[in-house]
């Protein structure tokens, strides 16, 4: 592929790049595409702030351990949402953002889903999902020290779980109708109830029983290892 | 493999953005039934027998939501009918069909991509953009087979260790969670020994180099530029205005030739798939050794 080869070229292009494109888009794009600006606006946000974040990563200087975790915990997620009815995939995020920090929370979020997508179908959906399993991430990640009381882990993870679904609805509604509209936006809310209560439902399952034990694991390679 | 496949992944990803990101952002039906029939058909020739069936779902999905927007939207002047004191346009109908047909083309062309750009491919494009990333994604996609097989050989294990129940549903449950909790100790180790291995082979000193099968040939080169100058003239009468479609309250729209150029360069670029295979297929048959 054309890789460019000389790196201060490619720090160049990342930087300056990317917020150009942002700005251009939100300049001539309510001119031009009308009324599906917000649909538009919706991918080019959702496509950059992942490129933004995986260009910071790729930047930054990772251990290599804690890429081998990251990884680990990324298949475990996709290996998870095989389960029928309850997937574990945003417990396993949370986890690890909890125990090792925001920034592998959100890659092993993106990531899953990405990749989960693989066998289950990709879609024009699939930015949206990378970002909302990688936001959940990043801010357990945040949080980490609050979320490392039982409790309040489970209350963040039955809130993610609803959030994450009234998220996507709003994308859904956009992309039906190119704009948002309430009416459709409650009727989409209202089909998706079994879903929230899936996902809530299996947030706080599987964080009930997989937190301490997975935590444990977590740390104890954290401490043994110095990931 | 068909003859698209063997393209060069970037190319093919290039494609598939374009035609979808059509699909996607033009509200004007005439695109979407170009975009729909020419998914359907490339769908039929690229797409393996086993998948085939969901295109079902497809048409379940589409009846669902054309019917959704004349029972939520009343704009438009035509009546239809009237149930429940609220008018049935056909406007609000029409846009119905067109915004649900747009849908079901772009499921049609991910379903299509999805078999195309398998994740060595996507891998491939990755690579490009960060290396570190890519390593990352084909470690987390090997290590789910790799799941798998350890499962069972942990099962094995603690079968013959005479730990495993299988009397009533939960003692089955806790034999099935002690597995669990077995294999992601051993993974987490497992993780650790091999980044420790790939430390010690000097991972992260030099620059990454990866090796790829793909190569960017010539006519990879020719179907990018033909690809960028057919999406480029549809792209510039959508910006232009020239194939406005109005839904509301009447439907409106004119046709011009520059309309026309919009529509048949898009025709061109949706049917390239087809083409391709056809070109294919007869170069198979026509090409017998003449001896």
């Amino acid at each position: 592929m054309m890789v460019i080869k000389n790196n201060r070229m490619r720090c160049f292009l990342r930087l300056v790049i990317i917020p150009l494109i942002i700005i251009m888009v939100f300049l001539t794009g309510k001119n031009t595409f009308g009324q599906h600006y917000y649909l538009l606006i919706s991918f080019v946000a959702a496509f950059f702030s992942l490129l933004f974040f995986i260009c910071g990563f790729e930047q930054k200087k990772t251990g290599t351990r804690r890429m081998v975790i990251i990884a680990v915990m990324t298949s475990l997620c996709i290996v998870g949402r095989f389960i029928p009815l309850f997937k574990p995939i945003t417990a396993i995020t949370v986890i690890t953002a909890v125990y090792l920090g925001a920034e592998s929370g959100f890659l092993v979020g993106s990531l899953s889903a990405l990749l989960s997508n693989f066998y289950f179908g990709q879609g024009p959906w699939t930015p949206f999902q990378m970002l909302a399993f990688g936001i959940i991430g990043l801010i357990a990640g945040i949080f980490s020290k609050q979320l490392k009381n039982k409790y309040l882990l489970l209350i963040y993870g039955v809130a993610a779980g609803i959030a994450y679904s009234l998220i996507m609805d709003i994308w859904t509604v956009l992309w039906y109708n190119r704009g948002f509209d309430l009416i459709l936006y409650k009727a989409a809310v209202l089909t998706a109830v079994p879903h929230i209560i899936s996902y809530s439902l299996s947030n706080f399952l599987f964080l009930w029983f997989v937190a301490k034990p997975f935590g444990d694991k977590l740390e104890r390679v954290k401490i043994k290892y110095g990931v | 493999m068909t003859s698209f496949q063997s393209f060069n992944p970037v190319v093919t990803a290039i494609y598939f953005l374009f035609v979808t990101a059509i699909a996607m952002f033009s509200s004007n039906p005439i695109f979407v039934i170009i975009s729909l029939i020419g998914a359907v058909i490339a769908y039929q020739l690229q797409v393996s027998e086993k998948k085939k069936r969901t295109q079902l779902y497809f048409w379940v999905l589409f009846i669902i939501l054309s019917l959704i927007n004349p029972l939520v939207s009343h704009n438009g002047i035509t009546v239809l009918f009237v149930m429940n004191d609220n008018p049935v346009t056909l406007e609000a109908l029409i846009y119905g069909i067109s915004a649900s047909a747009a849908i079901i083309a772009v499921l049609y062309w991910f379903g299509i991509f999805s078999e195309i750009m398998t994740s060595d491919r996507l891998l491939y494009v990755l690579g490009g953009l960060s290396p570190k990333l890519s390593l990352i994604i084909s470690m987390a996609l090997r290590y789910v087979p790799l799941f798998s097989k350890q499962a069972e050989k942990i099962n094995h294990s603690q079968k013959a260790l005479g730990l495993y129940k299988e009397d009533n549903i939960i003692d089955a449950l806790k034999g099935k969670i002690r597995v669990f909790s077995v294999m992601v100790t051993w993974t987490l180790e497992n993780g650790i020994i091999t980044a420790d291995s790939m430390s010690a082979r000097g991972y992260g000193i030099g620059k990454r180099t990866c090796y790829s099968d793909y190569k960017f040939r010539k006519c990879d080169f020719i179907l990018l530029i033909f690809c960028c100058l057919m999406f480029a003239v549809s792209l510039w009468t959508i910006i232009s205005g020239d194939t406005e479609f109005v839904f509301y309250p009447y439907i409106k729209s004119q046709i011009s030739i520059k309309a026309c150029a919009g529509y048949i360069s898009y025709a061109v670029l949706v049917m390239l798939p087809i083409i391709i295979e056809a070109e294919e297929k007869l170069k198979w048959k026509y090409l017998i050794s003449k001896i």
